[in-house]
């Protein structure tokens, strides 16, 4: 396979005029759809899903794709002015990016997460390019063993992440797992906690709860507390944004280690950006010798995990493209709109249809290049955005998280659903519960229970199968020393500040 | 706004009463309860495009998936049966009202409109499976227990693994997946064995050789698929199913106006584009009347209900 040839093709297919104005014009939507806190880019692609059917087929994916990946860019923008995470898969950069911000140093952290970004999607191209091939035959034999046991450790990773107490954040992952059962067994089709409900059969939804959770209990708590002036136009000017030489000697090493997470993750089906920047965060945190920074505003927690969220975003095409399995409802809209037009993904794509292939990944490059112009030079009209006045911001942004929250299935009880978890996300807002770890068992709770099920299934009811596994073993002897870990960090935090108290 | 009496009594009056010769009277949408993409949006969106033409309306395919198309098999069940609601299914109508308990009445809440396609279930084997033929593989089967994978709890795919492992009287494990995709792939990767669906959601796979076509369900080979042996020569007897595509309306429609719908779709089904659709997936184009469909539905469901009985398959 002569992969300069491939590459020429794509590069020609992308550039043409036609599919160039298809990538502007998706990178521009999804930048604005992830700056603006409340519209999700599923919403946003299934909104524009129709649009696609009159385009060609390659220039429809071009554009759905930019806008995929634009929201990742743009979505950091309100996370780190506002705190609200624009796109879910930036909720993680909210942790330090934000706090960055309030000491003034907003600018900064916008520009190196657009160069983390940048930084970030090249490593995943290039992953995405040269081991497509490889690392697709390699995920069918992943097994449901080894996805519980991978899933565990990124469940007990992320429930230790946060800064404040290790068992807040695992009660909040036992709870996302909990308010994951609701719904049909995926094994027995038995309804549980459903209370005969229909729109409950299908459990909650996870755009409903992810909004309510994040957007609006923010909105809540910021009404009172953001005012206009919140947020600093100073920190869209080129002086602004010059970071330090500390901030870059910090930034270059979780730049490629959140590269390097992402591209794995959004490879693997089931997992993707969200996930990847949260794991980013974690080896952040952990490998930081100074990791009581972190939540502080430390530039590794913001760098690490945008760099993994966007390389995430490129590798997700790796099943979607060579094995057509959808890692995602996005990917699966992505599956949808090349099937409308009758291409049948599956690992014969990349050989019967070279020109769209090639031509989707090089317009990845174009498409990263693109949005690093907007975010730089531009970054200026998105904060303005971000300055609209909140009397006029808060009830747009509400009747777009309601309309997001609608459009998923065209259901009036998922707008609901918001309500509820925005009152149950600002209690915990109240006491101090962290929320990411609750989003997160509740994303990863079935996958992590159907792939428990399915494994006892094929080991006929014997738990030593997990055990018997060297990759399954390895992790999950991983996922031990993690909780030893936090239980001994604890503990020694707890002895440095008594024997603190007693110094003073 | 004040309506004059009788324009208002005029309103009232014509909406209770829907007639095959007013119809349609606006836009007409299509229910598809699985996500997009899949083979049934694709036959419907294909489906849409040549009703809009015949009746100079817009045809909207709305996607309302979950509960193994029960979701939106309730939608369409609470809508006016005037005809501008519509749904495609495939034989999970039948199968997983088997299972689960519905808000409405499988049997007279929806009307079966029309058959709009049939293809054989085909058994398909991964990775993990030696045999080439059907007739091997039961040998292997009994000598090791296979694992079953279905497109999920309720799915046409898995009852039609269950009547098989009934009639076939062999051993065997069921793993749900969440999908027709998924359930391929990992035959592919050897996590599951046997996958036995309907020819759109196999043939393909088996194109790309990354599975192997065993055999079909049935008494007879298949016309199409003439090289696969059929359950039935191999001694294996009381399978005599199809899998199916069919559209269905909200229950207690007037004769007249399913008639008329049945029509229009038959026609629409002449198109290039769709009958292209059924060739490229072993489909053949169904025939039968809409009573002939309302009894094959019905007969099929209490086959499922019977053997989900015999089957101990129960969801609650």
């Amino acid at each position: 396979m002569d992969i300069f040839a491939n590459l020429a093709l794509g590069l020609g297919t992308a550039l043409s005029p036609y599919n160039l104005l298809y990538c502007f014009l998706g990178v521009f939507l999804g930048t604005i759809i992830g700056v603006i806190p409340g519209i999700g880019v599923l919403a946003a692609i299934s909104m524009l899903f129709p649009i696609t059917f009159h385009l060609e087929p390659t220039a429809a994916l071009i554009m759905l794709a930019g806008i995929w990946y634009g929201t990742t860019y743009g979505g950091s923008t309100a996370s780190i002015l506002l705190n609200i995470p624009g796109s879910p898969s930036s909720a993680v950069t909210c942790l330090d990016g934000y706090p960055m911000a309030r000491q003034g140093r907003g600018g900064v952290a916008l520009l190196m997460t657009t160069l983390a970004s940048f930084g970030g999607a090249s490593i995943g191209i290039v992953v995405l390019t040269s081991f497509s091939p490889v690392i697709a035959k390699y995920a069918i034999y992943i097994s449901s063993a080894e996805y519980f046991a991978l899933m565990l450790l990124g469940l007990v990773a992320a429930a230790t992440i946060t800064n404040g107490s290790a068992i807040k954040g695992l009660a909040m992952v036992v709870l996302g797992l909990l308010l994951a059962t609701v719904g049909m067994d995926s094994q027995s089709g038995a309804q549980r906690f459903t209370f005969g409900n229909l729109e409950l059969m299908d459990g909650l939804s996870i755009v409903a709860l992810a909004m309510g959770l994040f957007g609006v209990s923010e909105i809540v708590a910021s009404v009172r507390r953001i005012h206009p002036g919140d947020v600093d136009p100073k920190s869209a000017t080129w002086a602004a944004m010059k970071p330090t030489r500390d901030d870059v000697r910090r930034s270059w090493v979780p730049l490629f280690r959140g590269a390097g997470i992402g591209s794995f993750f959004g490879a693997m089906p089931g997992t993707g950006p969200s996930l990847a920047a949260f794991m980013s965060y974690a080896v952040e945190h952990r490998m930081s010798r100074t990791p009581e920074r972190f939540g502080k505003g430390a530039i590794e927690g913001v760098v690490g995990p945008e760099s993994a969220n966007n390389a995430a975003d490129q590798t997700a095409f790796i099943p979607t493209l060579s094995l057509g399995i959808p890692g995602s409802p996005t990917m699966a809209l992505m599956l949808g709109a090349l099937m409308i037009h009758g291409i049948n993904p599956g690992p014969n794509l990349i050989s019967e249809q070279p020109g769209l292939f090639w031509g989707l990944v090089m317009s990845f490059w174009i498409g990263n290049l693109l949005l690093l112009i907007l975010n730089v030079p531009l970054i200026g009209l998105w904060v303005r955005l971000l300055m609209v006045p909140y009397r006029m911001m808060y009830p747009a942004i509400l009747m777009f998280i309601c309309i997001g929250a609608y459009s998923v299935r065209y259901s009036p009880f998922d707008v609901f659903t918001v309500l509820g978890f925005g009152m149950l996300g600002y209690a915990m807002r109240v006491f101090s519960l962290p929320p990411a770890p609750l989003l997160l068992g509740f994303v990863l709770g079935p996958l992590v229970e159907t792939h428990f099920r399915r494994a006892m299934i094929m080991a006929r009811g014997d738990a030593m199968y997990f055990l018997e596994r060297p990759f399954t073993a390895t992790v999950l002897a991983l996922t031990v020393a993690v909780v030893v870990w936090s239980i001994w960090a604890g503990l020694r935090r707890r002895a440095r500040d008594k024997s603190g108290l007693l110094d003073q | 706004m004040r309506l004059p009496a009788t324009t208002a009594m005029a309103l009232i009056l014509s909406a209770g009463i829907a007639h095959a010769s007013d119809f349609p009277s606006g836009n007409v949408t299509i229910i598809v309860p699985y996500s997009p993409g899949g083979s049934t949006d694709l036959v419907s969106r294909q489906l849409a495009v040549d009703l809009a033409e015949i009746w100079g309306v817009s045809v909207i395919v709305e996607n309302r998936p979950g509960a193994g198309s029960m979701v939106g098999t309730t939608a369409l069940s609470q809508a006016d049966p005037d005809g501008r609601t519509l749904l495609v299914n495939t034989a999970a109508a039948s199968t997983a009202p088997a299972i689960q308990s519905l808000p409405f009445d499988a049997e007279t809440d929806v009307t079966p409109i029309k058959l709009l396609g049939q293809s054989a279930y085909v058994m398909v084997a991964g990775s993990g499976v030696e045999s080439d033929t059907m007739s091997e593989f039961l040998e292997e089967a009994a000598a090791s227990p296979k694992f079953f994978a279905t497109a999920g709890v309720g799915s046409s795919s898995h009852f039609a693994a269950e009547l098989f492992l009934q009639q076939a009287g062999v051993e065997g494990d069921i793993i749900h997946f969440s999908g027709g995709g998924d359930a391929n792939t990992n035959l592919m990767g050897g996590h599951a064995d046997i996958y036995v669906s309907n020819t759109a959601s196999v043939i393909p796979y088996v194109r790309n050789e990354q599975v192997k076509a065993l055999g079909v369900l049935g008494p007879q080979r298949d016309a199409l698929l003439p090289d696969l042996e059929a359950s039935g020569e191999l001694g294996i007897e009381g399978i005599n199913i199809n899998a199916w595509l069919g559209m269905f309306g909200p229950g207690g429609m007037d004769p007249d106006l399913v008639a008329r719908i049945d029509a229009d779709v038959s026609t629409a089904m002449q198109s290039d584009g769709f009958q292209a659709l059924l060739e490229n997936n072993f489909i053949v184009g169904g025939e039968s009347s809409p009573e002939e469909f309302a009894a094959q539905y019905l007969e099929e469901m209490q086959l499922w209900r019977d053997l989900a009985e015999q089957r101990g398959i129960e969801a609650n």
